[in-house]
């Protein structure tokens, strides 16, 4: 009995079995496919618990050398380092949350008119990762956080990519593309939408006539733009620190050495996170496509944003310039006003969700409706994270903090209600 | 039987999603392709013949000269184009 109490509450073996599960559903499943989808999202699970681990020890430097410098706590908006710092304590949790948020999905998409089904996986989990966290700081058993997490998590699943729906055919370009953004800004993105409206007459002048540097494509390679933020942020933070300090948190390393290191560690440490996901979500969405077509008729896939960004190309690079750029003012913002804390925009962050909000502006009042609704995004995605920031400071997520639009909302409002409760 | 790599930016997610339906057409179309998926920094060390992704990734891979077919998929819940596109990658591998 301790036995399998011990082993099914590894978040790796309990993932592993639900993927198990669900492929051995799945007719068209060979045995030898079904073992290595099962392998694979254990293993998966645990790459990114190790990719985990290398992004914490990098952050805590950073913290404390930030902290030192500027006498104020700078906070990476990152949701693949906070979820993995989430991880940590809440790891079993926040699995279930995410397993049981799945299998609600298609509950909801079978019973009520929000027939959504959402296949991004990474964000499905950064959600489980908040909800779950306020549920656990409000004190409920796992068992009440797992319950309400999971239902709340599965709703949301089925439900918010409908905003996102009256949208599509704009975006596609005049047809509807048969599917919804599945990714944890869809409030901002329809917000985003209807803010493009504003341009409605302009609707034509469209990002894609516009002549954009080539050099902004530097961005779109995931790993560049982490590192050269992360080495921007390391550097500053070391030289404000001050030599001492530096060299004493470096050990044996010199202490202009150090930062050099630790930006690239970080940005490692991030791209094998983000490879774990893609391994031990691949698995799950493989088994969850065939039993929501099976078993769910009229149901529509919800998926990642980059299905969208062949549309416009240039409206991504104008709403992740412009989106970017307003997050980066917001942090001098809050650094003037004396915020106890600077939320640090990530360029990856802005990059995908700024530039949707721009696909989205763009699709709706051009131009001028891209650059509106990623100026909204970028300001929604560097302030929306201070309303739950001391809540998940003191689980254990310090230095880096959620940004994405949805879960912040939807966290407050659950914060909100919870308190009320109480 | 040829190798084809499905790859997006981060790899994530948009891609997983990509190489289900594209395995759907091959297996419906009994096609002699078998995919791998990963994000599109494994591009140049995958030793098959075909990359498969969305039409501004594969643009860019174009432009690298890579000595690969590559495939630009516009909307992947239309089987119709997966599977012309596919067919045109065959039809070029035979002569």
């Amino acid at each position: 009995m301790d036995f399998l109490v011990s082993f099914f509450s590894t978040p790796a073996i309990l993932l592993g079995t639900f993927s198990l599960v669900g492929l051995l559903l799945n007719r068209d499943k060979s045995g030898s496919e079904v073992i290595t989808g099962t392998f694979k999202t254990v293993i998966g699970f645990l790459v990114f618990s190790i990719g985990g681990d290398i992004i914490t020890e990098t952050l805590q430097n950073f913290n404390a050398m930030f902290q030192e410098g500027f006498n104020i706590t700078g906070v990476i908006a990152s949701p693949e380092a906070a979820t993995a710092l989430a991880q940590e304590n809440y790891g079993f949790v926040i699995s279930s949350v995410l397993i049981l948020g799945f299998i609600m999905n298609l509950v909801f998409a079978r019973i009520t008119p929000f027939k959504n089904i959402l296949f991004h996986g990474g964000h499905a989990l950064f959600t489980a990762s908040v909800i779950g966290l306020i549920m656990k700081s409000y004190g409920y058993s796992d068992m009440i956080s797992i319950t309400v997490g999971g239902v709340l998590l599965g709703f949301l699943m089925a439900f918010l990519p409908q905003l996102t729906k009256p949208f599509m055919s704009d975006v596609a370009g005049g047809e509807d593309p048969g599917f919804t953004i599945g990714h944890f800004n869809m409030i901002g993105y329809s917000l985003s939408g209807l803010l493009g409206k504003v341009f409605g007459k302009y609707k034509d002048d469209t990002t894609e006539e516009l002549e954009l540097p080539k050099g902004l494509q530097f961005f779109s390679d995931f790993l560049n733009g982490v590192a050269v933020l992360m080495l921007i942020l390391f550097y500053v933070s070391a030289i404000a620190a001050g030599q001492g300090f530096t060299t004493e948190l470096a050990g044996g390393t010199h202490w202009l050495a150090f930062p050099f290191i630790q930006a690239f560690r970080f940005t490692a440490g991030m791209s094998i996170l983000m490879d774990g996901v893609g391994m031990f979500t691949g698995a799950i969405v493989d088994a969850f496509q065939s039993i929501s077509e099976r078993f769910i008729p009229g149901s529509k896939p919800a998926l990642d944003v980059p299905t969208v960004f062949q549309f416009s190309p240039n409206a991504v690079l104008v709403g992740f310039v412009t989106s970017y750029a307003t997050s980066i003012a917001s942090a001098f913002v809050m650094a003037a006003l004396n915020l106890p804390v600077v939320m640090i925009p990530a360029a990856h962050i802005s990059f995908f969700s700024g530039g949707t909000a721009g696909v989205f502006g763009n699709s709706t009042g051009g131009w001028r409706g891209a650059v509106l609704g990623s100026f909204v995004m970028g300001l929604l995605l560097s302030f929306l994270p201070l309303l739950l920031y001391p809540l998940l400071a003191e689980m254990g997520i310090e230095g880096s903090a959620f940004p994405n639009v949805d879960y912040n909302i939807i966290g407050y409002l659950l914060d909100r209600v919870l308190n009320f409760i109480n | 039987m040829y190798k084809g790599l499905v790859t997006c930016r981060a790899g994530m997610g948009s891609s997983i999603m990509l190489k289900t339906k594209m395995d759907g057409v091959i297996r419906e179309n009994d096609l002699p392709i078998k995919l791998e998926q990963a994000k599109v920094d494994a591009v140049p060390n995958f030793k098959g013949e075909l990359i498969i992704s969305f039409t501004d990734v594969a643009n860019d891979l174009k432009n690298r000269n890579l000595n690969k077919y590559i495939i630009g998929i516009k909307n992947m819940m239309d089987k119709d184009e997966l599977l012309s596109k596919l067919n045109e990658f065959l039809d070029e591998q035979e002569y």
